[in-house]
């Protein structure tokens, strides 16, 4: 299959980090576009929207979560991958909330901000045509037969609790906030601590250690992560 | 008043009976003895007075002695006129030696009186100074001084000691810790002259209390205030020798105590420069130290990266990249640090499944314990804890960190949680050689580090306090122990279960 590169922008001040980038991404086979501030990121996004944006979240001009709102605002739905800072995870949520689609925590390493860019892409491209069969190590998730399977058996699942895997399938690879889950689960604002317990349970059915999850990853103060093999 | 007026009357009362005696012995004798003998009798009777009770009474005896040798012993008998002119001038005589004999037998009395006096007086500004010697704090050294001056004088006292620019009450007998205006603005200027001041002295006598300094060899150290409901002055010549005897006293032991404070301020002034110094060494160290191996390996990268073989590539690259992370993790530390001494934690407090939070944890040491084994040991019963889940993913973090730096490769770290009552403690137990036990509390202070497994991995010393100030913060508790099966740390993290966090239950699923 022979497609365009996908186009990414890279929205951040410091030369050295979006040198890198820049670097990187090349050779991952991404077509890099470079902005220094929110306002021409702004512009760059409105003229010639590109398929993903990685946004520092500190920048000289715009706070980088007016820059999520304006994007979402303006009706476009480009996939945002936020750089933050350690020890922010009201802002991490607030981005996430905003309708960013995930974070990487500075410093980071490569790995994991390709692994963000890929998924970020990857829901794109499943929302025009989401795959039937979800495989991800020992787990595999049937959406249409509603079959669940783990380290090779079959599992059963409480409905809430298939409706909460189902949920993290869609968005396999992602992060989702504790108020996402709720209220695409729940329905409504339901108290945190009922997800933790359905997480937990959802564990012990699919998890070889519960206390060490290889499927579902807790993003602490934040949310919820079902990992994907790519 | 009343009292001394009874005092007084039966001091008269006595004398009267002296006399009566002196009469009675006279009457039964005056057979065998001539009448100007008999005399002797009262002269006795007037003496025993004069010592027993002073002046006054022994000259009242004197005069009713006088009447009644007349009355009884000279002719003409039973009649206050004397017949013989002989008698007269023997009478006169009498009366003479009795007054003068009096005279001196009362003042030797109040010789002894004032001895008496002065003896107790010297007796409790003894057992005062002994009291000042031993009070520690400035706070029972000014209660002590103004109970023993309101004591000793029977006036009401106020200590008031300078605070800035003023002076405040610090002690009061009975207790007071207001001024008014008038009273206040004397002791200002009481402190600000080092002069009396307020009732009955030269300046601001308006004032209800008198205002004096105490004062040392270096100059004033407080002031008294003094008042009462007395008429007129309010002490006399002697009280005011007693209150300087206890106010000299009073000064030095304040001074004492102050001198000490001092010494305890520069003790702790040097305890934080020692703590600076030690971050300075610290921060210095543990930066630069990784920060060589980042910029030694990548620039061998950068400048003989083409000569090298993939392998001793990787190497350089693996080693730039943890020499980084570690960076990272010392960086985290100071921030954290930072944020707990500035009292910017405010923890989240949620509902977390412990077991999560730990898992977390686990995953992010990942790299740190890769040498190491872990085994977890969680019971699955346990309740969901409210804890800021961020916060306590860092204590963990930080105690894994810890095991991980003092315990050798292939040694096993376990992780067990347990419900104790109210509360949930979390253990991490390892195989390492064990916190030297005279240091087990200092473990958790600021840049402290175990003696002797000073490696070159040695940590930051801020871990272990960190983990402390997060788990006050949110109301728990962390503690070291030694394992007594063999060695080996126990770290104990405990927790409150706060009432109603009761284990939440699954009961509105249905399968």
């Amino acid at each position: 299959m022979n497609v365009a590169p996908p186009r990414v922008l890279v929205v951040e001040d410091e030369p050295p980090i979006s040198r890198f980038l820049r670097t990187t991404l090349t050779a991952q086979g991404y077509h890099v576009l470079e902005a220094e501030c929110g306002k021409s990121a702004l512009d760059m996004i409105t003229r010639n929207p590109p398929d993903v944006v990685v946004l520092d979240l500190g920048l000289p001009d715009l706070d980088g979560l007016d820059v999520i709102r304006k994007v979402r605002d303006g009706g476009s739905a480009v996939p945002i991958v936020v750089l933050s800072s350690r020890s922010d995870e009201a802002g991490k949520v607030e981005a996430l909330d905003l309708g960013a689609d995930d974070y990487v925590t500075k410093p980071f390493g490569v790995d994991e901000l390709l692994a963000r860019l890929r998924a970020a892409l990857r829901h794109r491209l499943q929302q025009q045509g989401e795959r039937q069969v979800f495989r991800s190590g020992d787990l595999t998730v049937d959406v249409v037969r509603r079959i669940v399977t783990a380290h090779g058996e079959e599992i059963k699942l409480s409905p809430r609790e298939y409706d909460l895997l189902r949920l993290l399938v869609t968005h396999a690879g992602k992060v989702l906030t504790h108020k996402f889950i709720l209220r695409n689960v729940w329905g409504a604002d339901t108290d945190v601590q009922y997800l933790r317990i359905y997480i937990r349970a959802l564990r012990q059915k699919i998890e070889r250690e519960p206390d060490r999850p290889q499927h579902i990853v807790t993003e602490t103060g934040v949310g919820y992560r079902l990992r994907a093999s790519d | 008043m009343q009292q001394r007026r009874a005092i007084s009357l039966g001091a008269y009362a006595g004398s009267s009976a002296f006399v009566a005696l002196a009469l009675g012995v006279g009457l039964a004798l005056q057979q065998f003895l001539a009448s100007s003998n008999i005399a002797l009798a009262f002269l006795a009777a007037v003496l025993a007075s004069a010592v027993t009770y002073g002046l006054w009474p022994s000259l009242f005896a004197c005069l009713v002695s006088v009447l009644a040798y007349n009355f009884f012993f000279l002719p003409p008998v039973y009649s206050f006129t004397i017949a013989d002119p002989e008698n007269v001038v023997a009478l006169f005589f009498f009366a003479v030696v009795a007054m003068i004999a009096s005279n001196l037998a009362a003042r030797v009395r109040d010789q002894a009186v004032a001895a008496r006096q002065r003896a107790k007086t010297t007796e409790d500004l003894y057992q005062f100074s002994r009291k000042l010697a031993s009070a520690i704090t400035l706070d029972d050294l000014l209660w002590a001084t103004a109970y023993q001056i309101a004591l000793m004088l029977k006036v009401r006292v106020v200590l008031l000691l300078p605070e800035g620019e003023t002076v405040a009450v610090r002690a009061g007998y009975p207790p007071e810790d207001m001024l008014d205006e008038g009273d206040l603005a004397a002791a200002k200027w009481c402190w600000d002259h080092n002069r009396p001041a307020g009732r009955g002295a030269d300046t601001l006598p308006g004032a209800r209390r008198l205002f004096l300094p105490m004062r040392t060899g270096r100059g004033a150290v407080g002031i008294i205030g003094l008042d009462s409901d007395r008429p007129g002055p309010l002490l006399s010549p002697d009280q005011r020798r007693l209150l300087d005897a206890l106010s000299d006293q009073a000064a030095l032991a304040i001074e004492r105590v102050s001198l000490a404070q001092d010494v305890d301020r520069a003790r702790l002034e040097a305890e934080t420069e020692r703590l600076r110094a030690a971050l300075l060494t610290s921060i210095s160290h543990d930066l630069r130290t990784p920060l060589a191996s980042i910029l030694g390996s990548a620039t061998t990268l950068s400048a003989y990266g083409d000569g090298l073989d993939a392998t001793a590539r990787a190497e350089l690259a693996r080693t730039i990249a943890e020499e980084a992370e570690r960076l990272n993790r010392f960086i985290g530390n100071l921030l954290d640090m930072t944020r707990l001494e500035a009292g910017a934690i405010v923890p989240q407090a949620e509902l977390v499944d412990i077991g999560e939070t730990v898992g977390s944890a686990l995953e992010r040491a990942g790299a740190i314990l890769a040498g190491h084994r872990v085994e977890m040991e969680l019971g699955a019963d346990l309740p969901l804890v409210p804890l800021d889940p961020v916060l306590f993913e860092q204590v963990v973090f930080n105690v894994l960190d810890n095991a991980a730096k003092y315990t050798p490769a292939g040694s096993t770290i376990r992780i067990a949680s347990r419900r104790d009552g109210d509360r949930v403690a979390l253990t991490i137990t390892d195989e390492g050689p064990g916190v030297p036990p005279s240091n087990i509390e200092r473990i958790f202070d600021k840049f402290y580090r175990a003696q002797g497994t000073d490696r070159q991995r040695a940590g930051t010393g801020l871990g272990l306090a960190i983990c402390r100030g997060f788990m006050e913060a949110m109301g728990g508790d962390i503690r070291a122990t030694n394992r007594t099966d063999r060695s080996g740390a126990i770290f104990t993290l405990t927790l409150p279960l706060r009432a109603g966090a009761a284990t939440a239950t699954l009961s509105e699923d249905v399968t």
